[in-house]
C-alpha cells in the first residue's frame, strides 16, 4: 500500500515542489516577494480558480470534461449581483447560486452520462446556452453597484491574513480530498474514470457517479460565481470567459490526467495557486505582465510532456523488467542444471 | 434506387442541408432583405476564420485529436505580419510567408508533443493556446504601435477605391464574389480531395479508428498525426492573413474567442470527437448553418447581436442529443447478424 | 461426477424463463430457458453471435430483457442493474477482464466493498492460499498479463461470496497449468455448492469440468442435459449448421514439404529481446512452422519483435539473405513479412471502417491502390478477390467490419496480411475466439497459403491446431526454444510436455 500511496503522493507532491520552486526563484529575483503577506495573497487570489479546479476535477477524474463552468460562474455571479441590488441577503443568494450551479451540472450530467453525448460537445453547447441566459438575465448590461454586505465579505480575513473565502475553499478541498480517497463511494469517481466497464461490473453506477460529478462541478462553479461577484463588485456579461481553460490547466498542473482515473484534489488546488500566481510572480521577477500567457503556456507544455514521458518510461521499464526476468530465471535454472 | 435514397436520408449531411435550407426559407419569409446575396456573402466573410479553420480541424479530429490552439495562431500570424511589414519594413508578401512558416512551426511543435511524446492533444493545444497568444502579445510589444491599437494602413487601396495587393485578399472581389469566399471555396475542394480522395485521407480515418491497428498496417501514424496539426496551424495562418487584410489591422488578439466556435462547427458537422468518422461537407454545412443563424436572427427576428450564443448553443445541444437518441436505434442495427455463420 | 453434484434443492438456484431480447430489429434471444442448481456447472457452448454473452449480460443486469424473467431460488428477481445482481450473489468473470489499470491489484479486488479493509485482506489472503495464486497485490493492474488479469477477476468473484459464478471463456487466455489450477478451484467451488455457468469454445473442457451442458444457436437453446448423455461428436453436430460439414474433409490430404530442395526464406539467429532470448530457427517457403508454448513463454514478444514492434537486444533476422533486424514495421512490411495479430480488436480491426478499407489498409504505402489518390476501384477489386477466395460472408464491401462475425473479421485481417504479397506470414493465435465453423475455414486458408509457397509462422496455444496444421514445430519455454519437432514427431503429448519445460533432449 505504501508504494501506491507514495506514487499518488508523488503526483501532487511534484506540483507542490514546483510551486515552492517558483516562489523561491521569484524570491531570489526579488527578496521582497518572500514576505508573508505576499505569499498569502498569492493563495487568497487563487480562491476562484481553486473552486473551479476542484469542481472540474471531479468531472475530469471520471474521464469527462466540462467547458461550461466559465459561463456558469458568470451566470451565478450575475445572479448574486442582481439579488444584492434588490437588497437580498446572503441567505437568499447562496441557495440560489448553488441551486443554479447544481441544476446546470445536472443537465450536463444527464446529457453526457444518460444520453451519451460526448462531454466536450455537450458542455460546449450548454456553455453557449448559459452564456445566452446571462445576456437575457442582465439585458446585456454589466451588473454593478451592488454594494452592501456582500462586497465587504470579499476582503474579510479569517486569521493570519487568510481570507474567509480562501479558508472555505481550502476546507472544501480538504473535504473533497478525504471523500475521494478515504470513502468507499468517493473512490468510485476514480474507478469510473479508470475503467467504466469494470466499474459497472462491480456494481458501481457509472451513470450516477458521472451525474454526481457534474452536479458537484456545477455547485463549485456556482460558489465560484458568488465569490466572483463579492470580490469584484461588478459582473460583465463576458465575465468568466476562458476560466474553464484555466481550471483545466490547473488540474493538469496538479497531476490530474485528462483521460480520467488518475490524480487528486490537493493537486488541483495547488495547480490553481500556480495558475493564479503567475502574473504576480512575473511582476517580481521584473518581466512585464505581457509574459503571462507565454510563461503559462511553456510551463503547461513542459510539465505535461515531462509527465507523459516519465509515465510512459515507467510503464515501459516495468514491462521490460518483467519480460527480462522471465528469461533470466530460465538462464539461472539452465546454469544450475549444467 | 430506393436503397440509395435511404442511404442519403440516413446521412448526417442530408439533415444539415435540410436544416440550412430551412433557415433560408424561414429567414427569407420573415424578412426579404435577408436574401440579398451581398449580405449573405458578407455574413460568411465575417465568419470566415471559423469556416476555414474548422475545415482543417476536421482533419485533426478525424485522427482522434483536437486542436484548440488554432485561434491563438490567428493573432500570432496577424501581429507577425504587422510588425514585419510596419516596423521592420519588410515586403508584405514576404511577411505573410514568414508568418505562415512560423505558424507551421507552432503546429509542428504541438503536433510533435502529441504524436511523439503521447501527451493528450487537448492539454498540449491548451498549453499551445496560452503560449502562442502569449508570443503574439510579446511580438506586439516590439512594435512602435501600442498593442491595443493594432497596426493599420496595409497596402493598398487605389484612389478609385479599388483594393489591390495585400488588401485585395480581404476586401477584393472576383466577379462580384468576395475574394475570401473564393479562397474558402477553393479550400473546401482541397480538403474534400485530401480527406476523401487521397491515401493520406484514408490514413487519417484509419488512425482515428484504431491507431494500434494502423501501426500494424505499416502506417507511420506519428508523422501523419503531427502533419494534421501543421495543416490546421497553416490554415489558421491563412485565416489570420485574410482577417488582417479584411479589417486593415494587425492585432495580437485577433481570433481570440473562436476556439469553441470552431469545435462547434466541426462536431455539429458530424465528426466524431473520438476520431474515425466525419466529413468535410458536414463541417462546411455546419459552419454555414451557424453563420446564417448569426446573420439571420438579428436581421429577421431582432435578436440582439450580443446574444447569439444562446440559439447556437440550443441548436448544438438539441442536435447532438437528437443524434445520440437516433443513433442508439441505428447502433442496434449494427449488431444485426448476416444470417447464420 | 459424484452423486451430490446433482443434489437438488426444491428450486434451482438460478433460473431464466422465456428470455427474449432484441436490439432494434435484430432479435438476439428468442426465448431462453436455462436453470442452474446448487453445485452444478453448466457449460454453455455456441458459436459467436449465438447470444451467449447477451444472455449473461441480462443475468448480470447490464442489459434488460424485453420479455421473460430471472428467478433466484425460485423467486423472481429484479436485476435491472449489476449492483442488484451482485447483491443476489451473481458474479460475472468477463472474457476480456475489466480491471482498473491505474489501480493496484488490491484496490482492484476490493473496489465496491463496504466491509472493513483489514478483514477483506485476510479473506483475500485465504482465497489466494487456497488457490495457490501468487500475485503481488501492490502491482498496478496495467502491468498484468491477460492471464493474471483473469486471476484477479476470479478473486474478485470469490471475494464477493458469489453463489452463482458466470465464467465467460476464462481459459482462452490461460496456460495449461493455469487452466488446471482454475479447474481445481472450480471443483472446490462445486463441492461447496456454488453454481456456475461456464462459457467455452473448447469441447474437451466440457467433459472435464461440467455437470450439465447447453448448446445455444441462433438465440435458442438447441440441446441441453446432463453431460453424461452426450459425446463430443454429438456436441459438434449440435453446434454446426448442417451445411458446414461437407467441405471439411477433402482438404486433409497432406502435402509434405521437401526440405532438402529448399533454401530457408527467413533465418533467425541468436535473437534476444524483451521476453525471449537466444532464439534461432529457419523458416522455409511453403511450410507451416508452428510455435507452441504456454501463454507468457515469450512467443508473442518474439514475433512482434521480428515485426518491428519492439526493440531487438541482440541477434539477427535475415529475410532472403538480407538483414532486417530491428527495422521499423513499415520497412518490415515492405521487405515481405506480414502479421496477423493475436488481439483482433486492439491490433487488427478498424471497426467503424468498411470491409474494403480494412482489407487494403496495409497497401497504403506502395502504389498498388494509387499513388496519391485512392484508387477505389482497385481497392474494391482486391477486396472482392479475397472475399471470394476466403468465402467471407459479407453483404456489401462497404459494410462496416464491426458488423461481421468474429470468424469473418479474422478472414478480413488475414486477407490484409496477404494483400502485401508477403514471403512470410506470421499468425498469432489465428483462431482465438472464433467459432468452430469459421475455424475450419481459417485452417483451409492457412493451407492455401502454404500451397502458394508462402512461409507461415504460426503461434498457437491450441496444441490441436498445431498438430493439425504444422509441418514443423518449435516449442518455446521461458523465452527460449526448447524443442523442435518434425511432422512425424508432432504429437499433443510431445508438444505439451515441451511447452511445460519437461525436457525432451533435443538439439535446438
Amino acid at each position: 500500500m505504501n508504494k501506491v500511496k507514495g506514487l499518488f503522493k508523488a503526483r501532487w507532491m511534484s506540483s507542490l515542489i514546483f510551486l515552492i520552486l517558483l516562489f523561491l526563484i521569484t524570491g531570489i529575483a526579488d527578496h521582497d516577494f518572500l514576505s508573508y503577506s505576499n505569499i498569502i495573497s498569492c493563495f487568497n487570489t487563487a480562491t476562484m480558480y481553486t473552486l473551479l479546479a476542484v469542481g472540474i476535477a471531479f468531472v475530469i477524474m471520471t474521464g469527462e470534461i466540462d467547458v461550461s463552468i466559465g459561463s456558469t460562474l458568470c451566470l451565478t455571479a450575475a445572479m448574486t449581483g442582481l439579488i444584492a441590488q434588490q437588497g437580498g441577503s446572503i441567505l437568499v443568494m447562496l441557495p440560489v447560486v448553488l441551486a443554479t450551479g447544481a441544476f446546470i451540472g445536472l443537465i450536463n450530467g444527464i446529457g453526457v452520462a444518460y444520453f451519451g453525448v460526448p462531454s466536450l460537445i455537450f458542455t460546449l453547447g450548454t456553455n453557449s446556452v448559459v452564456r445566452g441566459l446571462v445576456y437575457i438575465l442582465t439585458d446585456g448590461r454589466t451588473v454593478e453597484n451592488f454594494g452592501g454586505a456582500i462586497a465587504s465579505y470579499g476582503n474579510k480575513t479569517l486569521f493570519a491574513g487568510i481570507t474567509v473565502y480562501y479558508a472555505i475553499a481550502v476546507a472544501l478541498v480538504a473535504i473533497s480530498h478525504i471523500v475521494l480517497t478515504q470513502t468507499r463511494k468517493g473512490k468510485y469517481f476514480i474507478a469510473v474514470g479508470d475503467n467504466a466497464g469494470g466499474a459497472r461490473l462491480v456494481g458501481i453506477s457509472v451513470l450516477g457517479t458521472k451525474i454526481l460529478a457534474y452536479v458537484l462541478c456545477g455547485l463549485f462553479a456556482g460558489l465560484g460565481g458568488f465569490v466572483f461577484a463579492s470580490k469584484y463588485g461588478q459582473v460583465m456579461t463576458v465575465a468568466g470567459t476562458g476560466y474553464e481553460m484555466t481550471a483545466i490547466a490547473a488540474c493538469v498542473l496538479g497531476g490530474i490526467s485528462l483521460s480520467g482515473g488518475l490524480g487528486n484534489m490537493i493537486g488541483a488546488a495547488i495547480g490553481a495557486v500556480i495558475m493564479s500566481s503567475i502574473s504576480r510572480l512575473l511582476v517580481f521577477i521584473g518581466l512585464p505582465s505581457t509574459y503571462d500567457n507565454t510563461i503559462t503556456g511553456v510551463m503547461l507544455i513542459v510539465i505535461v510532456v515531462v509527465d507523459a514521458l516519465a509515465q510512459h518510461r515507467s510503464v515501459e521499464m516495468s514491462r521490460r523488467k518483467r519480460l527480462l526476468s522471465r528469461t533470466a530465471e530460465n538462464a539461472a535454472e539452465g546454469g544450475s542444471k549444467a | 434506387m430506393k436503397s440509395l435514397l435511404k442511404k442519403v436520408f440516413k446521412r448526417w449531411e442530408t439533415f444539415l442541408l435540410v436544416f440550412l435550407v430551412l433557415e433560408f426559407v424561414v429567414f427569407g419569409a420573415a424578412n426579404p432583405k435577408f436574401l440579398r446575396p451581398a449580405s449573405i456573402m458578407s455574413s460568411i466573410v465575417n465568419y470566415i476564420s471559423v469556416c476555414i479553420i474548422s475545415l482543417f480541424v476536421t482533419l485533426v479530429m478525424i485522427t482522434g485529436g483536437i486542436d484548440i490552439q488554432a485561434p491563438s495562431i490567428i493573432g500570432l500570424t496577424s501581429i507577425i505580419i504587422g510588425v514585419l511589414w510596419s516596423d521592420a519594413g519588410m515586403n508584405i508578401w514576404l511577411a505573410v510567408l514568414i508568418a505562415t512558416v512560423v505558424a507551421a512551426l507552432c503546429g509542428a511543435l504541438s503536433g510533435f508533443f502529441i504524436a511523439y511524446c503521447g501527451v493528450q492533444p487537448m492539454v498540449v493545444t491548451l498549453g499551445g493556446s496560452f503560449l502562442y497568444s502569449g508570443l503574439a502579445l510579446l511580438i506586439s510589444g516590439m512594435s512602435a504601435t501600442p498593442a491595443y491599437k493594432g497596426i493599420s494602413g496595409f497596402p493598398a487601396k487605389t484612389d478609385a477605391g479599388q483594393y489591390v495587393g495585400f488588401r485585395f485578399l480581404g476586401k477584393g472581389t472576383i466577379c462580384g464574389i468576395p475574394m475570401q469566399i473564393v479562397i474558402y471555396a477553393a479550400l473546401i475542394l482541397l480538403c474534400v480531395w485530401i480527406l476523401h480522395r487521397t491515401k493520406y485521407g484514408e490514413r487519417l480515418y484509419l488512425i482515428g479508428v484504431n491507431q494500434a491497428a494502423a501501426e500494424y498496417s505499416g502506417i507511420n501514424t506519428r508523422a501523419v498525426i503531427m502533419s494534421t496539426y501543421v495543416l490546421s496551424a497553416v490554415s489558421a495562418a491563412l485565416a489570420g492573413t485574410l482577417l488582417t487584410a479584411n479589417v486593415n489591422s494587425a492585432k495580437y488578439n485577433l481570433g481570440s474567442g473562436y476556439t469553441l466556435a470552431i469545435i462547434t462547427a466541426v462536431v455539429l458537422g458530424g465528426t466524431l470527437n473520438t476520431g474515425g468518422k466525419g466529413s468535410i461537407i458536414g463541417t462546411v454545412l455546419a459552419s454555414l448553418i451557424i453563420c446564417i443563424l448569426r446573420y439571420g436572427l438579428p436581421l429577421c427576428f431582432g435578436v440582439s447581436t450580443q446574444n447569439l450564443d444562446l440559439p447556437v448553443g440550443i441548436i448544438l445541444v438539441l442536435v447532438v442529443l437528437g443524434r445520440e437518441i437516433a443513433g442508439q436505434h441505428m447502433l442496434a442495427g449494427l449488431f444485426k447478424r448476416k444470417r447464420k455463420p | 461426477m459424484a452423486a451430490n453434484d446433482r443434489e437438488r434443492t426444491d428450486a434451482p438456484r438460478l433460473q431464466v424463463r422465456g428470455i427474449r431480447k432484441a436490439f432494434g430489429q435484430n432479435v438476439v434471444l428468442k426465448g431462453i430457458d436455462l436453470s442452474v442448481s446448487a453445485g452444478e456447472v453448466v457449460a454453455l457452448i455456441g458459436g459467436n453471435g449465438a447470444g451467449k454473452s447477451t444472455l449473461m449480460k441480462i443475468i448480470m443486469g447490464i442489459y434488460t430483457c424485453d420479455e421473460g424473467e430471472v428467478l433466484i431460488d425460485g423467486a423472481p428477481a429484479k436485476l435491472g442493474k449489476p449492483a442488484a445482481a451482485l447483491a443476489a450473489g451473481i458474479y460475472l468473470v468477463p472474457q476480456e477482464p475489466l480491471l482498473f489499470p491505474n489501480m493496484t491489484v488490491l484496490e482492484n479486488i476490493l473496489m465496491g466493498f463496504s466491509e472493513n479493509e483489514g478483514e477483506l485482506k485476510k479473506r483475500l489472503a485465504g482465497h489466494m492460499e487456497e488457490l495457490g495464486f501468487h500475485l503481488n497485490l501492490q502491482r498496478k493492474a496495467n502491468t498484468l498479463s491477460i492471464a493474471e488479469q483473469q486471476l484477479v477477476e476470479l478473486l474478485r468473484g470469490l471475494m464477493r461470496n458469489a453463489r452463482i459464478l458466470i465464467l465467460d471463456e476464462p481459459t482462452s487466455a490461460l496456460t495449461f497449468g493455469e487452466v488446471e489450477a482454475l479447474f481445481k478451484v472450480m471443483r472446490d467451488l462445486k463441492r461447496k455448492g456454488i453454481s456456475m455457468i461456464y462459457i467455452t469454445h473448447r469441447l474437451n473442457e466440457v467433459f472435464e469440468i461440467a455437470t450439465h451442458v447447453a448448446i445455444m444457436r441462433d438465440g435458442l437453446i438447441t440441446l441441453e442435459g446432463p453431460v453424461e448423455k452426450f459425446t463430443k461428436e454429438m456436441l459438434i453436430a449440435g453446434l454446426l449448421p448442417s451445411d458446414a460439414q461437407t467441405q471439411k474433409q477433402g482438404e486433409k490430404a497432406y502435402k509434405p514439404v521437401r526440405y532438402g530442395e529448399l533454401k530457408p526464406v527467413m533465418q533467425v539467429r541468436g535473437l534476444s529481446g524483451y521476453g525471449f532470448s537466444d532464439v534461432s530457427f529457419d523458416l522455409y517457403p511453403g511450410e507451416i512452422l508452428g510455435i507452441a508454448g504456454v501463454v507468457g513463454a515469450g512467443r508473442t514478444e518474439l514475433i512482434s519483435t521480428i515485426f518491428g514492434r519492439d526493440k531487438t537486444l541482440s541477434g539477427t533476422v535475415t529475410l532472403d539473405g538480407k538483414d532486417i533486424t530491428g527495422l521499423p514495421t513499415k520497412q518490415i512490411l515492405k521487405e515481405g513479412i506480414n502479421f496477423v495479430p493475436e488481439d483482433r480488436h486492439y491490433h487488427g480491426l478498424f471497426k467503424i471502417r468498411s470491409i474494403s478499407s480494412n482489407t487494403t489498409s496495409a497497401l497504403l504505402d506502395g502504389s498498388e491502390i494509387g499513388r496519391v489518390d485512392m484508387n477505389r476501384r482497385r481497392q474494391r477489386q482486391i477486396t472482392q478477390k479475397y472475399v471470394d477466395d476466403f468465402r467471407t460472408k459479407v453483404v456489401s464491401l462497404d459494410d462496416l467490419i464491426g458488423s461481421l462475425s468474429g470468424g469473418n473479421q479474422q478472414k478480413v485481417v488475414i486477407a490484409r496480411s496477404l494483400s502485401t504479397a508477403p514471403k512470410v506470414v506470421i499468425l498469432d493465435e489465428p483462431t482465438r475466439g472464433i467459432d468452430a465453423a469459421a475455424r475450419g475455414d481459417v485452417y483451409s486458408i492457412i493451407r492455401q497459403l502454404k500451397d502458394a509457397g508462402v512461409a507461415v509462422l504460426m503461434v498457437s496455444s491450441d496444441i490441436e491446431e498445431v498438430v493439425e496444421l504444422a509441418d514443423r514445430a518449435i516449442t518455446v519455454f521461458q523465452g527460449r526454444i526448447n524443442g523442435e519437432f518434425s511432422r512425424e514427431e508432432i504429437t499433443q503429448d510431445a508438444l505439451t510436455s515441451a511447452s511445460f519445460g519437461i525436457a525432451h533432449e533435443r538439439k535446438v
